[in-house]
């Protein structure tokens, strides 16, 4: 099926993100103005307006009722998912690159970059549900100091656990996902690593033949997308075929890649799989978002090692035909 | 006594004891014996024809140089010496020559000099006669041979069960041998493992195959070549040549030359005879007097070397010089008849691929015309030679089987502003090699024979730097009856007529080369290198069927030998990493219908080689074997889908293995994170997100509140 293309944001998009229920999906870019579309039919509900800078990064809270954006503008700020309006502004020492909510939605984390005589910092503030904004803190209820040399991205924060001796409780508080966690080392060596987020343990690597800007592991079947491509400053000197601006899907346990998709003329920089497993939306470099359905042929796929035993595996004088299809997708 | 000491007075200073000055000046002894010449091997003669022979001797000797002459002697250069005893001449003479050089000459000139039927001339520099007669003779004993020693059998290969065909990759530092089925993807075979665990390098430059696939030679710049084959590629033979660039082998891989393309080594060539590994001789890079002493060095440089060619038998080995083509009979590496073969204003020569018949060019030179010349060998007989005027460039194009030659010229009108083109096409195999002519008005950027065929192809268009251009098919056979004219024209029908006929034009194409399958009928028309797009048309000239497909970049494209499958690559120089090459190396094997069988990646790519195989089978076997095709169908097929079996049956295994190791890890994670579930549930204020019911439930109260927002944006 083709995808909806989300024309709405003028620059580069830098997330996409569905909420828990799948239905909207938030996205932001460099433009300053977070958008919320409905994921059914690619309408655009509303836009988050008052940062002043690229937005880097947003999530929302379980139930979809408020949203904390990073920005480029030094601040975060919290609103009010329905109305639209923003709810608080937190300043921060720093251009803002990652912000996550607890479990519980009670509190957020951001991550900031360095600034002037500023270290880079992990700030998790307190804004319980039930209490009137009014009331919130501007300061944090916890800040943890990154070394200098550190660029402030979440994606460090493998070697922060390892090295600070942070409480396990905290771990959910700032992960994204689920009980693995990807670290993209994509833009210099073309690959996307799966780690577990207890041992911090190298498991699988997902090697292409371009940047890797973002990955996302399915939540219904074993699957990984990445998505990336020639970097944006050496697009214009190439054609569009040269950029490889795909989404590539890759076997999550094999690392194997079994399919791609194009569509993009700019190297993907978010994507995101909707919870309930049937769709996903990529934003890239271009301006634009695309929001696919996936085929039922894809959604029908099943893993290429069947769970049973196959007549013959274990007995290699058999040489009867029994064959089982691998079907790909796109 | 006073007039005694008036004389003394007088004499006073005359007589000294001090030596006499000055000394007389002798010309200083000439030690040497440089300028001296013995021959032996002459006819031995009574006396009665002791000065005829002395006369023909002499005679020829002075051919060479003038002899050496001392005034007031009576010595003149020569000596036969006589044995009165035995009452003829010993066989031998002595030749003094005026200078070193001569007698040098002399020694080359003259040596196996056939001097009458029974009679073949050896000569000697005299301190080699010297020392022979202070060698010490020995009763000569037989060396014992060396034990003999199995050599590994270099054809074992071609015993392969699936009759797969190889080939060697280059990347990064690893040098690798895969096997290609046409089908799966391709199988390593060796990649240097035990070369790896003695901790040595196996290659570090290009690797070369020989010709007919026996051999596989390794390039080490530092040392020289190194030659594999056999199981596992045992190590055959080594050969020093410090800095070599590239090797050739002979056709029939009997001896190999190796070049470092050194301008300043005089050594820069060096033939070695496989067997024994030995250096048969050297040369430098360019023959003498091929590059002009007034040309300055800048201009030299872009001289490229005239390469060595090899005949089809191993006999010859030819190269280009100044107006001549020197040809070395091989194994002695002499001049064949001890003389170039002259051909004024040589440009390019080609040895055919089945026969001793070299075909050169020649630009106008001196009032003549531009030629082709077809000289067979070693007779020097000239077969055929063809004037052309107006003639700017030409190319020669044999086919494989030497059947035809194709000429390419490229002409200028007589203001020299407009080049267009025209093809000479010789039938080399009929008597008295008819030449016919093809105009072509465009032109013509590249011509290829089809292998084993009668057809050719061109493209050409009416600029040569247009990006579209046409491609046309011509046979040199035309069916006298039209209708018949899809009949494989290689058959030697009643109705065929030697004459060159259009077969087809393809038009509108985007495509700089064509490659043609070595089972002849595909053919590949593609657009390789920096600037195309890398397009990929697979033509089937009988079925007139076309396949487009793509390799970004690819700057080859090679077909294996049996013409089932072919690779596209994208390669970079070794030591030549320049960004512009450094994007998507790698290759793509292609089935010869167009269908992708395998692709890999590398970070640097630089060589592909598919391993050549002799074709064994003549015609007549061949059409056999396509007669009971479908016989050899049902067993292959049988054959082919139990390997596919069992390979996936292995491969099945062993991601059964890794993915319960994954869950395994999985299973340890979630069991983490459910211990801490009710941690979590106490920051949900009791709520559990995990249970589904209360999952549903919820939903619904989300929904509402959708709704209510819609109304919000209305």
């Amino acid at each position: 099926m083709r995808p909806i293309l989300l024309k709405g944001h003028e620059r580069s998009i830098t997330v996409v993100k569905f909420n828990f229920d799948g239905d909207l999906l938030f996205t932001a870019s460099k433009d300053h103005i977070p958008s919320v579309w409905r994921n059914e039919n690619g309408e655009r509900i509303g836009t988050f307006n008052g940062h002043k800078g690229t937005i880097w990064d947003l999530d929302v809270c379980r139930f979809s009722k408020r949203v904390v954006t990073a920005s480029a503008d030094a601040s975060a700020k919290l609103w009010d998912c329905e109305t639209g309006e923003c709810i608080k502004t937190f300043v921060h020492h720093g251009p803002v690159r990652g912000a996550a909510w607890a479990d519980g939605s009670n509190m957020f984390a951001t991550i900031s970059d360095p600034f002037v005589e500023h270290n880079a910092q992990i700030s998790v503030y307190d804004v319980p549900e039930n209490d009137d904004p009014s009331s919130y803190s501007d300061s944090p209820r916890l800040e943890i100091d990154l070394p200098k040399t550190s660029d402030g991205n979440v994606s460090m924060l493998p070697t922060l656990f390892g090295s600070t001796s942070m409480k396990l409780s905290l771990l959910p508080l700032i992960m994204v996902q689920s009980v693995y966690m990807i670290r993209r080392q994509g833009r210099t060596d073309f690959t996307a690593k799966l780690y577990d987020v207890v041992d911090l343990k190298h498991l699988k690597t997902y090697k292409t033949d371009r940047p890797v800007n973002d990955a996302v592991i399915s939540e219904t079947k074993d699957h990984i997308l990445l998505g990336g491509g020639q970097e944006a400053m050496s697009v214009t000197t190439t054609s569009g075929k040269v950029g490889k601006f795909e989404t590539r899907f890759f076997h999550l346990v094999y690392e194997e890649e079994f399919g791609s998709v194009k569509g993009h003329f700019g190297p993907i920089n978010a994507l995101a799989i909707n919870p309930n497993g049937r769709s996903y939306a990529s934003g890239a470099e271009d301006g634009y978002i695309r929001l696919h359905y996936f085929d039922k042929s894809y959604l029908d796929m099943k893993d290429p090692v069947p769970e049973v035993l196959e007549e013959g595996e274990e007995d290699d004088d058999e040489m009867e035909e029994d064959r089982e299809s691998d079907s790909d997708s796109d | 006594m006073a007039d005694l000491a008036d004389e003394a007075a007088s004499l006073d200073g005359y007589f000294s004891d001090a030596p006499l000055e000055p000394e007389p000046k002798y010309p200083p002894l000439n030690e040497s014996f440089d300028r001296c010449v013995i021959i032996t091997n002459l006819p031995k003669v009574p006396e009665a024809k002791y000065e005829k022979l002395g006369k023909v001797v002499l005679k020829l000797v002075s051919r060479i140089g003038p002899l050496a002459n001392y005034e007031g002697s009576d010595f003149t250069g020569f000596f036969m010496p006589f044995d009165k005893e035995a009452g003829a001449t010993v066989g031998c003479a002595f030749i003094e020559y005026e200078t070193a050089g001569d007698a040098k000459k002399a020694i080359e000139v003259l040596e196996e000099y056939k001097f009458d039927k029974n009679h073949a001339l050896h000569v000697l520099p005299h301190e080699r006669a010297s020392h022979l007669a202070d060698v010490e003779e020995e009763e000569f004993k037989q060396p014992e041979p060396e034990p003999f020693k199995e050599q590994p059998n270099t054809m074992s290969w071609l015993e392969d069960s699936c009759q797969r065909d190889q080939f060697a990759i280059r990347h990064g530092k690893e040098t690798a041998v895969f096997w290609n089925d046409g089908r799966e993807e391709p199988v390593l075979d060796y990649d240097g493992a035990r070369e790896k665990e003695a901790g040595v390098a196996w290659c570090e430059y290009y690797v070369q195959w020989s010709p007919k696939g026996s051999y596989f030679a390794t390039l080490v710049p530092n040392r020289g070549v190194i030659l594999w084959g056999g199981d596992n590629f045992q190590k055959l033979q080594r050969f020093a040549a410090p800095g070599v660039d590239f090797v050739v082998f002979s056709p029939q891989e009997n001896y190999m030359m190796t070049n470092n393309n050194n301008r300043n080594d005089p050594h820069a060539i060096k033939v070695f005879s496989i067997q024994t590994g030995k250096c048969l001789r050297a040369f430098p890079l360019y023959p003498s007097n091929f590059l002009d002493e007034k040309l300055s060095e800048q201009e030299k440089s872009n001289i490229p070397p005239p390469p060595f060619q090899w005949s089809h038998d191993d006999k010859y080995l030819a190269r280009m010089g100044k107006d001549l083509i020197s040809v070395f009979d091989v194994p002695t590496m002499k001049l064949l008849d001890k003389r170039s073969l002259a051909c004024d204003g040589i440009c390019e020569f080609q040895f055919s691929p089945k026969a001793n018949i070299i075909a050169y060019w020649a630009p106008e030179h001196k009032n003549q015309p531009a030629n082709v010349n077809v000289i067979e060998l070693p007779s020097r007989k000239s077969l055929r030679q063809k004037n052309l005027f107006n003639v700017t460039k030409c190319s020669l194009v044999w086919q494989e089987n030497g059947e035809y030659l194709g000429v390419k010229v490229t002409r200028h009108t007589k203001s020299k502003k407009t080049l267009y083109n025209n093809l000479e096409l010789f039938r080399v195999n009929e008597p008295g090699i008819p030449v016919e002519m093809l105009d072509v008005k465009d032109a013509v950027m590249a011509f290829s024979w089809e292998p084993q065929g009668s057809r050719f192809a061109i493209i050409h268009a009416e600029n040569p730097t247009s990006t579209k251009v046409n491609v046309t098919f011509y046979d040199m056979f035309r069916m006298s009856e039209p209708e018949k004219k899809k009949g494989k024209k290689k058959s030697t029908g009643k109705e065929l007529i030697a004459e060159v006929n259009k077969v087809e034009t393809l038009e509108g194409k985007q495509c700089n080369c064509i490659f043609w399958s070595p089972a002849g009928r595909t053919i590949i028309l593609a657009a390789l290198g920096d600037s195309a797009s890398g397009t990929l048309e697979f033509y089937d000239c009988d079925n007139k069927s076309l396949v487009i497909k793509e390799h970004y970049r690819a700057n080859q494209v090679l077909w294996d030998p049996s013409g089932r499958t072919l690779a596209t690559t994208v390669s970079q120089p070794i030591g030549g990493g320049h960004f512009k090459f450094a994007m998507d190396n790698g290759y793509i094997v292609w089935s010869f219908q167009g269908k992708q069988i395998s692709q890999q990646s590398f970070e640097t790519f630089y060589q592909f080689q598919w391993r050549p195989r002799e074709k064994l089978f003549n015609k007549k076997e061949t059409a056999e074997v396509s007669k009971n095709l479908k016989k050899y169908e049902k067993q292959f097929n049988a054959f082919d889908e139990a390997k596919k079996r069992k390979l996936r049956l292995e491969e099945t295994r062993g991601k059964r293995k890794n993915r319960s190791a994954f869950r395994a890890t999985l299973a340890r994670l979630k069991e983490i994170r459910s211990n801490m579930k009710q941690e979590r549930m106490a920051l949900l204020n009791g709520y559990d997100s995990e249970d589904e019911g209360n999952f549903t439930t919820k939903e619904v109260t989300i929904e509402t509140i959708l709704s209510s927002k819609e109304e919000l944006v209305y």
